[in-house]
């Protein structure tokens, strides 16, 4: 199967502490991928490297088949779509100006852009918020606007973290809807999340972070095998090797 | 329900005020003591001032005409007050259509969201100085429903007016702002030409009372005096007591089913091309990078008021530094003024390139567009209308200062004078980085970090003095000097230019993310 991402022994550390440690992934294209770990397990970082925002100290990263590197920068950034957790919005722009602002860079200047912007902000409640500054949207309505922003410029690969924190269940529904109708299409997402629930019912593939490595890799198949007889969320403590922190301890609780 | 809506309400305002704007509630309430006492204490001794002795002998030119022309004065005069402290915001719309999710019914709600503005304290105070203003007047006690009605419909109208007018105010701010203005203008003016004729005047006035008091009968304050004071047959006040009624009914029927549809239906606008006219504007002059990024530094408060202070300075100083004549002290501090001012802009927008923006570079960087390209233009974007206001003092020196130098002298002065302040920008923008706040007269995060203010201020002075002192005979080698220096300035901007990228990837992207 194609890859949409493939990453090679890539090593990343914050003042000489490693974060990531020789990760080699492999993302097939058209999937919803999950990469679940821990807090603290490197899973922003891997997401700020392959958005090019975090220089890597080493290793290689393919998107498309394309390499990650300076000359390639530009038409690897037109393919890619991120939100960040927390997500970045113009503030003092409204939320119209925001999202005309962020297909202008795309160059996506569309007749029907307009109607685009409608069909998702009504998509997702947020259409009464079309002319309110968007410092002023509640955290919720801001990763909304942020995923609408992103899934405007019709992206190849894009990167969720965290994609469903502070969203209601209503939207988070919907963003599912709008996701998978996007792997339909032909696009891969990256979603990373330290909430299993989150990623069990929709993601195809999942990668468990640890410690800097990947600690498994389960595609479909295999999980649908696993989960036969365990729960995702006892795979992953299995794999995190999770040891018993003194639960006796707490008896004052 | 209601008196647990209002407490609903009360609660919600309280939630919003800071612990210092809670401690001014106190104040308020003191306020609205106050107001309420002035208010009906201005009514009454009004009402009173031809029935005292004393005041027959203080004033022996309260007529009862002219005491006639006083109530109807102050009856106008407090109608037009009553429209600046009926608020039609009390409804809080947007919070209190919440209760419909808990079951409260949207008739009851709207009803009641209209009773409970009614009941605000201020209402209060200027319905019941009305009803008292009236009550002590009346002629009859047929009178007593009459003005009731005419007090709450009143009330009524003032609501509608002042909330079409506060919508108007809201979809056309500039032309509303430009007419205030306007007619604060022409009332000055005709002041001015009054009182240059003031006996003539108030001889007229004093002629034309009967007019004058004719006239304010007719005004809304009159019409409103008028209902507590008229004598008519019974019948006559039952047609007019039923047809005030009326109209009462029919414009709280109007409140109710305005705010019912407010409630209903909330604000679905249809999405066109909207787009602020300043950020159009920048969009088309700078780019989008330049001019997103300038309409930052536009927009922000703390800016607005420098740029006022910009303005102010150089015309108080200049005029007072050429009216004393102070020669050699002047011939320094004009030109180090003058010279100051684009440097000040340039602080505005080049002294903390990434503070406005912040995160959002993150997401410019995610861009498929150079993101040295969008430096650059920022970079381009800060330093255009500084350089404008450069050439147009320049000009401005070269032209109506001919005594602080040779053409020459001062535009290499004030070249070098701008450059070594880029210098220092460029620095402190990289080196000093720090957040923009977004709330003004912040000075524990003031726009500029506190280091690179001093640094200017102390840079504007040693700089004037090197720049601008006369140097008589000497004056070819300091400009000589200040040519080398302006084209060593220049390569070497000019060089950190290029790698403006590499010095934001080292000193400001490690914050930036550190902040997620």
């Amino acid at each position: 199967m194609e890859s949409a991402l493939t990453i090679e022994k890539l090593n990343k550390s914050y003042d000489g502490t490693p974060v990531l440690r020789d990760l080699n992934l492999d993302v097939p294209a058209a999937n919803i991928f999950g990469l679940i770990g821990p807090n603290g397990a490197g899973k922003s970082t891997v997401i700020g490297i392959l958005t090019g925002l975090l220089a890597r100290d080493s290793g290689r990263v393919l998107l498309n088949g394309m390499e990650l590197n300076s000359r390639n920068e530009l038409a690897i950034k037109r393919e890619i779509a991120t939100v960040l957790q927390p997500p970045l919005l113009f503030e003092s722009f409204t939320c119209y100006e925001f999202l005309t602002y962020v297909c202008e860079m795309y160059d996506i200047r569309d007749r029907e852009l307009n109607d685009r912007i409608n069909s998702l902000l009504t998509w997702f409640e947020i259409e009464q918020f079309i002319y309110v500054k968007v410092r002023k949207l509640s955290s919720g309505s801001r990763k909304k606007l942020a995923f609408c922003a992103a899934v405007l410029t019709r992206p190849q690969i894009l990167f969720l973290d965290e994609p469903f924190e502070s969203v209601d269940v209503i939207s988070i529904g919907r963003m599912k809807t709008v996701l998978r109708k996007m792997k339909e299409r032909g696009s891969t997402i990256f979603i990373t999340s330290h909430i299993l629930e989150v990623v069990e019912n929709l993601c195809d593939d999942i990668a468990i972070l640890h410690e800097g490595k990947i600690a498994a890799y389960l595609d479909a198949e295999s999980r649908k095998e696993l989960q036969k007889e365990e729960s995702l969320s006892e795979i992953f403590e299995r794999y995190l090797d999770v040891k018993n922190r003194g639960e006796d301890q707490l008896g004052w609780l | 329900m209601i008196a647990r809506l209002i407490y609903l309400n009360w609660k919600l305002f309280l939630s919003r005020l800071s612990r210092f704007q809670t401690l001014l509630i106190a104040g308020y309430a003191l306020f609205l003591l106050v107001l309420l006492f002035n208010l009906m204490g201005t009514a009454l001794v009004i009402i009173f001032l031809d029935s005292s002795p004393q005041y027959q002998i203080d004033l022996p030119w309260l007529t009862e005409e002219i005491h006639q022309l006083i109530l109807l004065t102050f009856a106008n005069v407090f109608w037009l007050l009553h429209f600046s402290f009926t608020s039609t915001r009390l409804l809080n719309i947007e919070e209190n259509r919440k209760l419909l999710a808990f079951g409260y019914p949207a008739g009851k709600l709207a009803w009641h969201l209209n009773l409970m503005t009614l009941y605000h304290p201020v209402n209060v105070i200027y319905n019941l100085t009305w009803l008292i203003f009236l009550a002590v007047q009346v002629s009859s006690v047929w009178n007593i429903p009459v003005l009731v009605a005419v007090v709450l419909l009143n009330y009524g109208v003032i609501f509608s007016i002042k909330h079409r007018f506060l919508q108007m105010v809201e979809r056309r701010f500039r032309i509303v702002v430009f007419s205030i203005l306007f007619v604060l203008l022409g009332s000055a003016t005709l002041m001015a030409v009054i009182s240059r004729q003031a006996l003539s005047w108030m001889n007229g006035i004093t002629l034309q009372i009967s007019e004058i008091t004719e006239l304010l009968y007719y005004l809304p304050g009159g019409l409103i005096y008028w209902s507590a004071t008229y004598e008519h047959s019974v019948q006559l006040t039952l047609v007019i007591f039923g047809f005030t009624l009326i109209l009462t009914l029919l414009i709280f029927r109007d409140h109710y089913y305005k705010t019912l549809e407010g409630l209903l239906s909330p604000d679905i606008r249809v999405i066109r091309e909207h787009v602020s006219r300043l950020w159009a504007f920048l969009r088309r002059w700078l780019g989008p990078n330049a001019g997103k990024y300038i309409y930052h530094v536009m927009t922000h408060p703390y800016n607005r008021l420098q740029v006022i202070a910009i303005v102010l300075i150089p015309i108080v100083y200049i005029p007072l530094l050429l009216y004393l004549d102070y020669s050699e002290i002047s011939n320094i501090l004009i030109p180090t003024i003058l010279a100051a001012l684009p440097v000040a802009l340039l602080a505005m927008g080049g002294a903390n390139m990434f503070g406005y923006e912040n995160r959002e570079f993150l997401l410019h960087m995610q861009f498929p567009i150079s993101f040295e390209q969008q430096l650059k233009e920022r970079f381009l974007g800060a330093v255009t209308i500084p350089l404008f206001i450069f050439y147009a003092i320049t000009i401005f020196e070269i032209l109506r200062f001919p005594f602080l130098g040779e053409v020459l002298e001062i535009y290499i002065a004030n070249t070098f004078f701008f450059l070594c302040f880029m210098m220092v920008f460029l620095w402190s923008s990289f080196y000093q980085f720090q957040r923009v706040s977004y709330s003004t007269f912040s000075f524990k995060h003031p726009i500029i970090p506190q280091k690179v203010t001093f640094t200017i201020t102390f840079a504007i002075f040693v700089l004037g003095y090197t720049v601008f002192v006369p140097l008589g005979s000497y004056q070819s080698y300091r400009l000589y000097v200040m040519l080398f220096l302006i084209a060593a300035l220049g390569t070497y901007l000019w060089k950190n230019f290029s790698i403006l990228v590499d010095l934001y990837r080292s000193k400001i992207l490690g914050q930036l993310w550190n902040q997620l």
